[in-house]
């Protein structure tokens, strides 16, 4: 059973990278320079108040000691309260973000994924004739666009100066916003998700299973639709995966370009206040969340593809 | 034709590098009656947050974003290549566990480090930027010249070079290495390219260097001020795009030109 070895050792290395992404967080808020009691509570703090919270995080033991603290606090779920709303697990601040992250996410890659597959199937289809080409230069013009520079600019032409669609981070916008964000998002993924979708399609074209269809006199839909699109789906599968762990674990920068809640705003929020158990935790999640559904991706990619197990 | 394809990348160096060091103009001096003025023949970009010449911020942002790609992207290709080629040579077990050991790197979460590292010190610098992207920097690197290596290691003069007795130190050194740089080189372009958006992203949420020079400060500058000072965002957002899509067409040309492999269709 190649595909079963495949994902026991898909599951090895993604239970390392997480043992070395949260030891990796452990060391750096304890081993850089710098004491975190005063980085949180800042320099004019009294030794007394310090010492007071170096007991409360368990700085003051010595560093193996806090390291099993820390690992059993992540195999447990908690990483202690947080430091801003006392009372409250740093887990559980990181539970009530995820929803908003996981929609915006999911949307965007549903979106990129049926667009990027339509786009695909349009340029090497008879549909377009000349017209294809530019889809293919469309696709690549956007896959070279950030969208670290792409998203504001759209967000202050379309949103702010003609008002056609809502701020993507206003409350109040409800599903329009998270349309018109998750819609941007949707650009580059798609972009990339027909790259990869055309060139699975073009080295399918010449199979002989779609002259067979073609011969028993199958429309040119049925055939790049039912008998072309499923054979091609294997690399298109892994590549949206990828993209979706992407989103979840680059929510950061997502959040903040769109100014929408969620994991990465909490990232952000429990760095600005210097809330280390918060930081850790969202931290992790959201490492677990993206090495969770890379893993998950090379697995159904192993399932649906046998070539792809050789490797 | 990958010429023509590398020229973009050629003029956004020249534009920015010329500019940072012929002109007088100051990345960091502000001045309150300026702020966010509009573009004019003494600004040519108009004037930022505070007051900051746009023109010349943009150019040393640039500078300094290049400067760090170019660091971390000659450390990843001078340690990944050699670690590349020399697992490729030997093959078996070693090959195995360099691909595995790329495979970890490259699912890494990085940005997700970075920001833990930063969060840590006090006033975090390009330089801890540079430190951690070269935590990752040399894998993809290491995984191009794995897969070059195995394809020369069968080749034809290389067995005729065991034949002849050359050790394997030298086989490596003197005909395989200089038959997979090439390929390998081309990767440079786009690792650039990354490595720039990456400072960017960082500098956006506020990560980047104390001085605020960088291009992701400014665009934060840009999205916080785009309804009274559009210019700023415009300008800004053009840049990054101009400077990280001209590497990645240099790359993409270059590539094409030496029939390299394309490591993004896996």
């Amino acid at each position: 059973m190649g595909a079963l070895r495949l994902i026991a050792s898909r599951l090895g290395m993604a239970l390392l990278t997480m043992w070395l992404l949260s030891s990796a967080v452990f060391l750096a808020l304890r081993l850089l320079p710098g004491d975190p009691a005063a980085l949180v509570l800042g320099d004019l703090a009294e030794e007394r108040e310090r010492a007071a919270l170096r007991a409360k995080l368990h700085l003051d033991r010595p560093l193996p000691r806090q390291y099993a603290i820390f690992v059993r606090g992540m195999v447990t779920g908690d990483l202690g309260p947080s430091l801003r709303q006392p009372g409250i697990g740093a887990f559980t601040r990181v539970r009530n973000a995820l929803p908003p992250t996981a929609r915006l996410a999911g949307a965007a890659v549903g979106l990129g994924a049926l667009g990027g597959v339509g786009a695909a199937l349009l340029s090497v289809g008879p549909w377009l004739r000349r017209g294809r080409r530019w889809v293919e230069l469309a696709g690549i013009a956007l896959g070279a666009t950030p969208l670290l520079a792409l998203a504001p600019v759209a967000t202050y032409l379309l949103a702010v100066r003609l008002r056609l669609v809502p701020l993507p981070g206003d409350p109040s916008a409800g599903a329009g916003g998270l349309l018109f964000a998750s819609g941007l998002l949707a650009l580059p993924l798609g972009a990339h998700v027909a790259r990869i979708g055309r060139a699975a399609l073009l080295e399918l074209g010449k199979a002989p299973f779609l002259s067979v269809a073609r011969a028993k006199g199958a429309s040119q839909a049925r055939v790049w639709i039912l008998h072309a699109l499923p054979a091609a789906s294997a690399p298109v599968v892994a590549v949206v995966a990828t993209q979706l762990g992407a989103l979840l674990g680059g929510a950061v920068v997502l959040e903040r370009l769109f100014e929408r809640p969620g994991l990465g705003t909490l990232i952000l929020e429990a760095y600005a206040s210097r809330d280390l158990p918060v930081l850790e935790a969202a931290v992790i999640a959201s490492g677990v969340l993206f090495v969770a559904t890379q893993t998950t991706a090379a697995a159904v990619h192993a399932l649906i593809d046998p070539r792809a197990r050789s490797s | 034709m990958a010429l023509l394809g590398a020229a973009p990348a050629v003029g956004v160096v020249f534009l920015s590098v010329g500019v940072a060091l012929l002109s007088e103009r100051s990345p960091t001096r502000l001045e309150l009656e300026r702020a966010w003025a509009p573009p004019s023949v003494a600004l040519p970009l108009g004037a930022g947050e505070a007051g900051v010449d746009l023109l010349a911020a943009l150019a040393h942002g640039t500078t300094r974003a290049l400067l760090l790609a170019l660091a971390v992207v000659a450390f990843g290709f001078m340690t990944g290549t050699p670690l590349g080629a020399a697992a490729g040579m030997a093959g078996g077990s070693r090959a195995t566990a360099l691909a595995r050991a790329c495979d970890l790197v490259q699912s890494f979460p990085s940005f997700l480090l970075a920001l833990a590292v930063l969060a840590a010190v006090r006033s975090p610098g390009r330089i801890h930027i540079g430190l951690v992207f070269c935590v990752t920097a040399w894998a993809p690197f290491a995984r191009l010249a794995l897969l070059q290596a195995t394809v020369l290691r069968g080749a034809a003069f290389v067995e005729a070079a065991r034949a002849l007795g050359a050790s394997r130190f030298r086989i490596l050194l003197r005909h395989v290495l200089p038959n997979l740089l090439g390929p390998v080189a081309v990767q440079c372009g786009s690792a650039a390219g990354a490595v720039v958006l990456g400072e960017a992203a960082l500098g956006f949420l506020g990560l980047g260097p104390r001085d605020g020079v960088s291009l992701g400060a400014l665009l934060e500058q840009g999205t916080a001020g785009m309804l009274r000072a559009p210019h700023v965002l415009i300008s800004s957002a053009l840049a990054v795009a101009a400077v990280s899509g001209s590497l990645q067409l240099a790359s993409e040309s270059l590539r094409r030109a030496v029939g390299g492999q394309d490591d993004r269709l896996e």
